[in-house]
């Protein structure tokens, strides 16, 4: 169903709407799309101004920078922040995962010491999860955290991550225990990424941001660095995943592709344009139910994987379909003086592969629909 | 003469080719390095070996697909067939579509995603009623890479008065397109056989990738319609059917590289695996020529 809003809801979208159609807004973000290849914008000017307003965080408490609001009002700044263009993988990686698992699952003192930088703009975060031979197969993780006084030394090599140049910290899943059930016995650390110990290379790859081959030789933290109970880690993904995996980032990323694409598609385009607008139009609704499912407290696991698997299938989709409709000129890349759309269809098509691969692959999402919704045996 | 062709792009210079137009950028390298002396050996190689006159043209364009080779030789191709009484020898020449006007002597026009445009001999400038050969060089030729998805040598090229040497009449798509198609048969079947070949040896939950069905059916159903396009590209009618076979080809080497991307997981889009290569070059590949109107 169409999601509902209440007026001030509305009029909540569109304050933040018109914040982010100034001219010195798009102006900034126009240039972050320019930036010399190699290099990438981390937070900018506009993620500082959402959180001196307290928007950026919305949902948090206002002690830690939020303005105590819903996670429906935090939605409407993902899916406008998305909508207009912003790069948004620094705020979701530092707000919506990282900073979010601290405001679940975090203690007090770790709230105090991490959540209003990160609600101000000011600070970010990354994940550390993937390792050279772990993907979806996070059970069989190598990084390992041993005991070392009362504290752990953590080692092990993390790749695939993003934004570690711009980030302050990380939460990193390493191993504590070894057992008979691999998912016991993973723990979740709050670590630091600028230290002795922690070498950060980078892995250039095919999309606008590189990713990181991060080096942990032996760095010290604390017990008060876990995030959650010790051999406990796979619990605070269960509990915190709901929040990751709505869609509201993948189908606000279609919807914008597919309004460039509608402006600029060739005569002819309207029967394909009119097959994608449907999709993108389920690939919302399908976002924002599960956002309905968070706002009443009731995380539903299979219309999380719905909604995962169905908006990024759908933003790939419209990715690839620009290249089709628009032949070459969907190629140009933003630094090209004629990209037609800011080069949105370049950047689209760049960053598609990894939209059905991140937070949960297309094909976990497809099995735990078959195995947990249908009753398929496994 | 394709089994000699094929028997050089073999071994050491294979993985050369594949990148022989691939310009990374900012990524620590040395990024003036455009690697114009591999495509000039390869097309040295090339010519040497008879493949602007092989009377295979389609299995050496689909050859040249599977090796992800990159240069003007399908252009060159298509150029002699529009001008086959120019005096071109072993020339490599770009098509350069696009509006234009001219005069008997003279043609001004702006042609957009012109392939190897500073390292041709001669612009071949199509799109029109009649089809103009230019000699490269002359002054009156610009040009301004793209910087584009597929960051190869594609570039704008404007003609300002510039001197026509020989017309022709327009263009017959047809046989390029065909050739076009056979490209990107080979290259579908190369980002297939690398997809397989990660499915086979990437474990996760303690078992190769491929086994599960899920992955290996993909894979089993892409290499049908391979197969099934393949035969479109060598059927004897595949002129007459050239437009609707190349879109079909193109839809399946976009769809064959978009799984061979998910197949491989993040490892796919790091800038040293083949993956993401073969899904920038079919997105490039598959609108190279221009569409068919109406």
């Amino acid at each position: 169903m169409t999601p509902v809003f209440t007026p001030e809801q509305e009029g909540f979208r569109e304050k933040v709407c018109a914040l982010l159609c100034e001219d010195v807004v798009r102006a900034e973000i126009a240039q972050s799309r320019r930036t010399p290849y190699g290099e990438e914008s981390g937070l900018l000017d506009v993620h500082r101004r959402l959180g001196k307003l307290g928007w950026l965080a919305i949902n948090w408490p206002e002690r830690y920078g939020g303005s105590g609001a819903t996670i429906v009002e935090k939605a409407i700044v993902t899916e406008e922040m998305i909508r207009h263009g912003i790069p948004e993988n620094v705020h979701s990686l530092g707000v919506d995962i990282v900073g979010n698992a601290i405001n679940l699952m975090g203690t007090d003192e770790q709230k105090e010491r991490y959540l209003p930088g990160l609600a101000r703009g000011e600070t970010t975060a990354n994940v550390l999860f993937s390792e050279p031979d772990v993907g979806s197969d996070l059970g069989s993780l190598a990084t390992r955290a041993e005991p070392d006084g009362d504290g752990y030394r953590l080692t092990g090599r993390k790749i695939y991550n993003m934004k570690a140049q711009h980030s302050d910290f990380a939460l990193c899943a390493a191993r504590t225990s070894t057992g008979p059930v691999n998912y016991a016995g993973i723990t979740l650390f709050l670590v630091p990424l600028h230290t002795l110990g922690t070498v950060i290379e980078p892995v250039w790859n095919l999309s606008e941001e590189r990713f990181d081959l991060i080096t942990l030789d032996g760095i010290r933290i604390g017990r008060e660095d876990v995030l959650g109970e010790v051999d406990d880690g796979w619990q605070v993904l269960n509990r915190v995943l709901p929040f990751e995996r709505t869609g509201l980032d993948h189908s606000a990323k279609a919807e914008r592709t597919l309004a460039a694409l509608r402006e600029h598609a060739p005569p002819g385009s309207a029967e394909r344009l009119e097959r994608l607008e449907t999709r993108v139009r389920a690939a919302r609704l399908l976002a924002w139910r599960c956002i309905a499912n968070l706002h009443e407290g009731k995380p539903d696991e299979i219309h999380s994987a719905t909604a995962k698997w169905y908006t990024s299938e759908t933003a790939k989709e419209v990715s690839v379909a620009a290249v089709e409709l628009l032949g070459p000129q969907a190629l140009l890349d933003a630094r090209d003086p004629d990209a037609i759309a800011d080069g949105v269809f370049d950047a689209a098509f760049r960053e598609a592969p990894g939209l059905t691969l991140a937070q949960g692959s297309s094909e976990i999402m497809l099995y735990f629909v078959a195995t947990s919704k249908l009753g398929l045996p496994s | 003469m394709t089994t000699t062709i094929a028997e050089f792009f073999e071994g050491d210079l294979a993985p050369l080719v594949r990148r022989m137009a691939d310009r990374p950028r900012g990524e620590g390298g040395d990024t003036d390095d455009d690697r114009r002396e591999t495509r000039a050996m390869v097309w040295e190689g090339l010519t040497g070996l008879g493949a602007l006159d092989d009377d295979d043209a389609v299995g050496l364009a689909e050859l040249l697909g599977s090796v992800l080779y990159q240069g003007p030789l399908l252009d060159t191709l298509t150029a002699r067939e529009l001008f086959p009484d120019a005096d071109l020898g072993h020339a490599p020449v770009a098509l350069a579509a696009g509006s234009y006007s001219g005069q008997d002597e003279t043609i001004t026009a702006r042609c957009d995603f012109v392939g190897f445009a500073d390292e041709v001999e001669h612009f071949a400038v199509v799109g029109g009623d009649r089809s103009a050969l230019v000699r490269a060089g002359h002054p009156s030729i610009t040009t301004r890479r793209h910087e584009e998805t597929g960051r190869g040598e594609l570039y704008r090229v404007d003609f300002t008065d510039t001197p026509v040497t020989t017309w022709a009449g327009p263009v017959d798509w047809e046989p390029a397109r065909v050739r076009q198609a056979a490209y990107l048969v080979g290259l579908a079947q190369a980002a297939l056989d690398h997809a397989v070949g990660y499915a086979k040896t990437r474990r996760q939950f303690g078992r190769a990738i491929g086994a599960n069905q899920a992955l290996s059916f993909r894979l089993a159903e892409l290499s049908m319609r391979v197969d099934a396009a393949r035969l479109l590209v060598h059927d004897r009618d595949a002129a007459a059917h050239a437009a609707g076979t190349l879109a079909e080809v193109a839809d399946l080497a976009r769809t064959v590289t978009v799984q061979t991307m998910q197949i491989h997981g993040a490892a796919g889009m790091r800038s040293d695996d083949d993956a993401q290569l073969y899904y920038r070059r079919a997105a490039a590949e598959s609108v190279r020529l221009p569409q068919p109107r109406g």
